[in-house]
């Protein structure tokens, strides 16, 4: 168990998200379950980054009474991954709105959630 | 100079102010958005303009005061501000064609729209590859924002396929990008480069997942259903951009971490490339609607982007003039064609037809066709060529086919389209508002693909010496279209007339051979003209393209250079397209036609660049100097002419295509087109002369010559439309010059050439007369006509010298080639061949009997009581011809005797020996002059003789006949003529059976069900289009990591 450090736990949690999301996107029929699995599929990709930009032992980086002013350096996790999984959360809330968006005006339309009624475009 | 980073402070600031717009005007609005685009294409523009004149440098702009890794930074080089130009040009035009739904839906979409452009023009000039993720990730929610826009059900449900697509891919970037960092520690492109990541352990994966994810925007065959499904459904001014602009900034983005993948990802690419583009067109085979055949179609010119990228290091430094030709054409081509779209709104590509009722629609359409297909003048065609000659020049022979495979099949159905939209019939679709703000962008497009092709073309020194000058004067009589038949066509007479002026009289003192061609093109190209007097109106369309063909003809004959050739041949297979399709019936049969000189033109293009290569350059000459795959190299070239002269196996487009064609039309692509090909043999042969696979091969020649003379003549003679049996004649006349050149021989020679000349007299004599009866009669069905020799008698002796010509009886100049024939091929020892031919010319009789007989002579039909003569305007070329014909045949050493001087430089041994006018050879003499006054004086005797012994003859009237003792009640049908070869067919009806076409129709039926069969993995559902998508990345990632 000496391995199994915390960089690693959210690593390997962010994965099996990013798989469950897939999954869901996959086998769900659910209009609704499928923006689901999309969002976990986001939120896996958000814990891999955080957990990327992780260094043992060490804090946010945010400047406060945690962290010795002098030696910043060593004393937070790099804080860009941190700083690009804020974009990438807006993003992903971006495209989530959209998507549901989509999923409200096809319900508007054809009063049904279930993807396979959606399949009038092919070949 | 406007800094580049004002072009996203613009985009932001528009978008943002647009918000307050809401309940302000939206004309207001629009103009707004309209001066924020055209200030950020002005930006580019500038910056393009810099850098081709100025020699700017290429500038780096760090954001926020930092150097990276600190801060993003852009970068604006030469190639970025051509793509931002190319893109912000598309997405000026879109937003002033989208007018109409910018005022429908409002602010919004304004908003949507600027911000899309905006996302492009950072993914171009970002350097940073977060940076990149972000702003693609707006280009496409700005995208999906767009397709929401439309309100139906098709383009919702699409526009959500779009979207779960487009997020697992960018989710798969993302991943990608935060692993590259963790291995790179920056996101600083230029940092990335030189780690190079693909060797450590890991990194490797990271980079595989960014270009995977990049090359999935860009849509590869099989996993790209929901782009397709995009392109279908939405908004065709939405799928412009996709397919112009976005798709544009995504082969970018692809050039710019290509460098972090490094050399291997080379491979990977050009097989996904060569992948998509020969699966997306094999695809668009079966597609009938349009906005999803341009999907195709769009998806398959990406592919052959991704091809030459895989393919930079076989390109080298013409990697970024081929990529930008192919580019620029798909980009300018597929929007105009989606914009074209959106103006005619039919869904199925049938329904076209409908743009045709405005000219200049369908003018814009062919434009767009062409330079996708990648004829000249426009950018791709140099793109093209330069493409195939790299790729031979590096040995790539299986890339090259596949590419000149893949572009086959994307001509197929779109020039089947563009025949529906030419000929389908539109009496019953419905009309189409014509706007000018829809028109504009579209007229634009068009003209900017001919003015790049201009520019293109003269980046390659072989290309830039082609003389534009008489391609200017056809776009002048282009614009004068409006003006009445008679005009443009004694304009058209003057222009060739003056090219002929300034050309031909130095063929005739330095190149002989030259000259015979360049006269029948030129001088022929003015008779036939002189024919078209006889039409009333306007004649749209029909003078410029005639004149396409003619100066593409010309400039066959001008090359020097292998480009040039291929210019030349390209254009007169343009030209003649058109004509060929002006016929009432011609749409299938253009095609055809179109299908096979494309093929052949392919062909001629491989057969070309594996001729060059190695020797350094493209002159003509190259092909006489042959070393490598010779035996490929003839072959091909072989087969490529032969499409042109229709000979057995590629002849099936022929009878169709000149018995359909208009009265004047037929004699130009029977009496002079087909000389192309044959003069393109004779390139070939006297280039190839010493090279010992030629003996192999022109005697498999041989016997195809032989055996199309018989098949020619034989369908001939069991045809009931007096145009197609003409065509038919063609085949077999073809085939004999086919046969002539195959022997190599000096009378052989001669006797291609005897051939060569008549044929041009007399198909022109007899095509020029047929028609013009046609014309009087209003049926090409014999059956339908008869007894018209005393209603036409000019007609009917020109037809009767027409088939004495043709069928070789003394004295006219048919003989002259038959004399020559025959003591060919006996000093050839080719007795079997030989035999056929012979046989094939009594068939000819049977025909050419048939044809004076039905027509002329026999019962008058009722309805034909009161037809008059043929046209003037077609006795006077015909007349004309029939003196040349008759100037031939008496005195043949005039042209001869220099001609066997031109042959001796190939064929020294064997010549004819002239003695004044008597022509001997080892077997036999002949005297042009004499045997024309002794026939005549027979004719004079059998003549005179006859009126002597009906002196006393009675007089009768039609209807003045008893049948044994049997009044018929209905004289007029007593028409003997129909099926008059019963007997022969049942003797020799199986060689002229359909085999043929029925080969080529099962070829067909086999891609087409192929097609039908493999489009069914778009199944319309989102989720198997994301399992395509995941399937794909796994495939692609062992592949990679072989």
């Amino acid at each position: 168990m000496e391995n199994l450090n915390l960089e690693i736990i959210t690593l390997i949690t962010g994965v099996i998200l990013v798989l469950i999301g897939i999954w869901g996107l996959l086998t769900q029929k659910n209009l609704i379950k499928i923006v689901i699995g999309f969002t976990l599929f986001d939120t896996g990709i958000h814990i891999i980054m955080v957990s990327i930009g992780y260094v043992k032992n060490r804090t946010a980086p945010i400047i406060d009474q945690s962290v010795n002013i002098n030696d910043v350096g060593n004393s937070v996790v790099d804080p860009v991954p941190q700083a690009l999984v804020l974009t990438a959360i807006v993003i992903g809330l971006g495209v989530t709105a959209l998507m549901l968006t989509y999923v409200l005006k096809m319900y508007q339309k054809r009063k049904s959630l279930e993807i396979n009624n959606y399949n009038d475009l092919k070949w | 100079m406007v800094g580049p980073i004002y072009i996203i402070a613009i985009a932001l600031g528009t978008a943002f102010s647009l918000g307050f717009f809401k309940k302000a005007n939206s004309n207001f609005s629009f103009a707004f958005m309209l001066f924020a685009m055209a200030f950020m294409t002005f930006i580019s523009g500038q910056w393009l303009y810099a850098f081709l004149t100025q020699q700017q440098e290429t500038i780096q702009i760090f954001t926020a005061g930092f150097k990276p890794p600190f801060s993003i930074s852009l970068q604006m080089g030469l190639h970025e501000s051509v793509f931002l130009s190319l893109i912000n040009i598309i997405g000026l035009l879109a937003a002033i064609y989208l007018y109409d739904q910018f005022r429908e839906k409002g602010v919004q979409m304004m908003m949507v729209f600027v911000l899309l452009f905006m996302g492009l023009n950072v993914v171009i000039m970002t350097r940073d590859i977060f940076n990149l993720f972000v702003f693609l990730e707006i280009a496409s929610i700005a995208t999906a924002g767009l397709i929401i826009l439309d309100k139906s059900i098709n383009a919702t449900s699409a526009g959500f396929k779009y979207i779960i697509a487009t997020a697992i891919i960018s989710g798969i970037l993302l991943i990608g990008i935060i692993a590259i960092y963790y291995f790179a520690g920056s996101l600083f492109i230029n940092d990335i480069i030189k780690l190079n990541l693909i060797y450590v352990k890991g990194g490797a994966v990271a980079v595989f997942l960014v270009l995977i994810a990049i090359i999935l925007e860009l849509k590869p065959f099989p996993a790209n259903g929901w782009a397709l499904d995009v392109y279908e459904a939405a908004h065709p001014g939405i799928g412009a951009i996709i397919s112009a602009a976005s798709a544009s900034a995504g082969i970018f983005v692809l050039a710019k971490i290509l460098p972090i993948v490094g050399d291997s990802g080379y491979y990977i690419i050009g097989l996904i490339g060569i992948i998509t583009f020969l699966g997306s067109n094999l695809l668009g085979l079966k597609q009938d609607k349009a906005n999803r055949l341009l999907g195709y179609s769009s998806i398959g010119q990406i592919g052959l982007l991704l091809t030459i990228i895989g393919l930079t290091p076989y390109l080298g430094d013409k990697t970024l003039f081929i990529a930008f030709g192919v580019l620029i054409s798909h980009a300018l081509a597929k929007a105009g064609l989606f914009w074209l779209a959106g103006i005619v709104n039919s869904e199925y590509i049938k329904g076209w037809a409908a743009i045709r009722r405005n000219p200049l629609l369908l003018v814009l359409m062919g434009t767009f066709i062409f330079a996708l297909v990648g004829f000249p003048p426009f950018p791709s065609f140099f793109a093209k060529w330069e493409l195939i000659m790299q790729l031979a020049n590096n040995d790539k022979i299986i890339w090259l086919a596949l590419i000149l495979i893949g572009s086959f099949i994307e001509g197929i159905y779109l020039f089947r389209w563009f025949g529906y939209a030419i000929k389908e019939k539109n009496e019953d679709l419905p009309e189409f508002p014509i706007k000018l703000n829809k028109v504009i962008p579209v007229s634009i497009v068009a003209a900017g693909l001919y003015l790049i092709g201009y520019y293109t073309g003269l980046a390659i020194p072989e290309a830039a010496i082609i003389n534009y000058i008489p391609l200017l004067f056809i776009v002048i009589i282009f614009a004068l279209d409006f003006l009445p038949a008679y005009v443009k066509n004694s304009i058209s007479i003057i222009g060739l007339a003056y090219y002929s002026y300034t050309i031909i009289p130095a063929y005739f003192e330095n190149d002989m051979l030259r000259f015979i061609f360049v006269v029948i093109f030129l001088v022929g190209g003015i008779l036939t003209f002189i024919a078209g007097y006889a039409y009333k109106g306007k004649r749209r369309g029909f003078y410029p393209v005639a004149l396409i063909m003619y100066v593409g003809l010309v400039q066959i004959i001008q090359a020097e250079n292998l480009l040039q050739f291929f210019f030349g041949w390209e254009l007169m297979t343009a030209g003649s397209y058109f004509l060929i399709i002006r016929g009432k019936k011609s749409m299938a049969h253009a095609l055809s036609y179109m299908l096979f000189s494309m093929g052949g033109a392919y062909l001629i293009l491989a057969g070309f660049a594996l001729a060059q290569q190695g020797q350094m350059s493209l002159s003509l000459d190259v092909l006489s100097s042959l070393s490598n795959n010779v035996f490929i190299i003839i072959s091909l070239l072989m087969i490529g002419f032969l499409t042109k002269t229709a000979t057995l196996g590629l002849h099936i487009w022929l009878p169709g295509a000149h018995g359909e064609a208009e009265s004047d039309v037929s004699p130009m692509v029977s009496a002079i087109l087909l000389k192309a090909g044959v003069f393109g043999l004779i390139i070939l042969l006297t280039s190839t002369i010493k090279n010992i696979e030629t003996v192999s091969i022109v005697y498999i020649l041989g016997w195809l010559g032989a055996i199309t003379a018989l098949i020619g003549n034989l369908g001939a003679a069991f045809q009931e439309d007096a145009k197609r049996l003409l065509a038919y004649s063609s085949i077999g006349q073809l085939g004999y010059i086919v046969f002539g050149l195959a022997m190599m021989t000096h009378l052989g020679w001669l006797t291609a050439f005897t051939y060569t000349i008549n044929h041009f007299m007399y198909k022109a004599i007899l095509f020029l007369t047929i028609g013009a009866v046609v014309l009087r009669v209003g049926t090409h069905n014999m059956y339908e006509m008869g007894g018209l020799i005393k209603k036409m008698p000019f007609a009917f002796i020109a037809v009767l010298i027409g088939i004495i010509a043709l069928a070789g009886v003394p004295p006219l100049s048919g003989f002259t080639g038959k004399w020559l024939l025959y003591n060919a091929v006996i000093l050839k020892g080719w007795y079997f061949q030989g035999a056929i031919a012979f046989f094939a010319g009594i068939i000819a009789f049977l025909y050419l009997f048939k044809l004076i007989s039905s027509i002329f002579l026999g019962q008058l039909k009722d309805n034909h009581r009161n037809v008059k003569e043929i046209s003037i305007w077609f006795i006077i070329p015909i007349y004309i011809l029939i003196i040349g014909l008759m100037i031939f045949a008496a005195k043949p050493e005039l042209i001869l005797q220099p001609m066997g001087d031109i042959i001796a430089q190939y064929f020294p041994d064997g010549r004819l020996n002239w003695d004044g006018g008597l022509a001997t050879t080892p077997i036999g003499n002949w005297h042009g002059t004499h045997i024309m006054i002794i026939i005549g004086v027979m004719f004079m005797l059998l003549l005179t003789w006859l009126v002597v012994l009906s002196r006393k003859a009675q007089k009768v009237k039609q209807f003045n006949i008893v049948y044994s003792g049997e009044r018929p009640f209905t004289p007029e049908t007593t028409h003997i003529s129909y099926n008059i070869f019963a007997g022969y067919n049942k003797a020799l009806g199986f060689l002229v059976m359909p085999w043929i076409t029925n080969f080529w129709n099962f070829m067909s039926d086999i891609i087409h069900d192929t097609a039908g069969f493999v489009r069914r993995i778009y199944s319309g559902n989102g989720q198997t289009y994301l399992a395509h998508i995941i399937i794909y990345i796994v495939v692609v990632y062992f592949v990679f990591f072989n």
